[in-house]
């Protein structure tokens, strides 16, 4: 079962995530994909990890290239989350790429090491400003990245200030 | 309390205003109001900027929002952009999203409007 979480910033989107996963029993993987650099990096980070605590997590970090993680047999994923992830890969050299296919075949490579795998993306072309040419590009990856994964998700929700907006398939609440 | 949420310029304020027969008078704005004459408004709008007046005074905005007993909150969705670079910008969104949550938690009815369309999300369909 895969399922993706949207929506804007601090809007709820880990904790609708988690909780999808509650019921879950074996093994349960967070792939974190923010790095921790900087101070407010440091909270966030800090701030989730306190969210998570005790529902059995074990917490995988990995900033860029998904399909690189070894997973033996079947887990229950939360990765979170695609705009970290898709700017690490997009920024990491001096020449920006476009990451859309590598980051739906980690996605892909997941997905077959997962008994359930919740996703955590976030929405970030509705804010109307012209950033210029690199941060543009951003938002056009993320917005193709965020329909393709909408394509192989069995359940898609947006939350709205914690509110989930079911857009496809259903939720287990 | 009713919250109603959505982008910038989506018919929330009309939307309020139609259902509820509330005129401009009824209605407080959160960029201008005297911030101790929240408690009595009927309705707010842009409480996110009200969250904005209230970090900058010193007043914690999470506090305060969980104290608010209001009918109406017309709050805007501002979180669905690029990271601000000015850290005040980041920390206003934050702390926006985090108020957001409070409310939607606390509202028996949550409304979101888009392109002037009202949907609700959470509570019973009108």
């Amino acid at each position: 079962m895969t399922t993706l979480i949207t929506g804007g910033a601090k809007c709820g989107k880990s904790r609708l995530a988690e909780k999808l996963l509650d019921n879950c029993r074996g093994r349960k993987l967070y792939i974190a994909t923010m790095k921790p650099f900087g101070e407010e990096a440091f909270a966030a980070i800090e701030r989730h990890r306190k969210i998570r605590a005790g529902k059995g997590f074990e917490t995988i970090e990995k900033y860029t290239g998904l399909d690189e993680i070894q997973i033996s047999g079947k887990s229950h994923i939360l990765l979170e989350c695609i705009a970290n992830l898709c700017a690490n890969e997009m920024f990491e050299n001096e020449k920006i790429c476009d990451p859309t296919e590598h980051i739906i075949r980690g996605i892909e490579h997941l997905r077959k090491r997962a008994e359930t795998i919740v996703i955590v993306t976030n929405n970030v072309g509705s804010d109307g400003v012209d950033y210029g040419s690199e941060t543009n590009k951003y938002i056009e990856v993320m917005g193709r990245v965020n329909a393709l994964i909408t394509g192989i998700s069995d359940n898609v929700a947006e939350c709205v200030y914690g509110v989930p907006v079911v857009l496809k398939g259903r939720l287990e609440i | 309390m009713i919250m109603i949420t959505g982008g910038a310029y989506q018919g929330k304020t009309q939307y309020a205003e139609n259902r509820f027969g509330l005129t401009d008078d009824d209605i407080t704005d959160g960029n201008t109001c005297d911030i101790s004459d929240v408690a009595n408004a009927r309705c707010i709008r842009h409480y996110e900027l009200l969250v904005k007046r209230l970090i900058m005074q010193g007043t914690d905005p999470l506090e305060f929002t969980k104290n608010l007993d209001m009918p109406i909150v017309i709050m805007n969705e501002i979180g669905s952009g690029i990271i601000p670079l000015d850290k005040s910008e980041r920390e206003w969104r934050e702390i926006s999203g985090r108020a957001g949550c409070i409310i939607a938690d606390k509202a028996i009815e949550v409304v979101r409007v888009c392109c002037g369309i009202a949907t609700v999300i959470k509570g019973e369909t009108l």
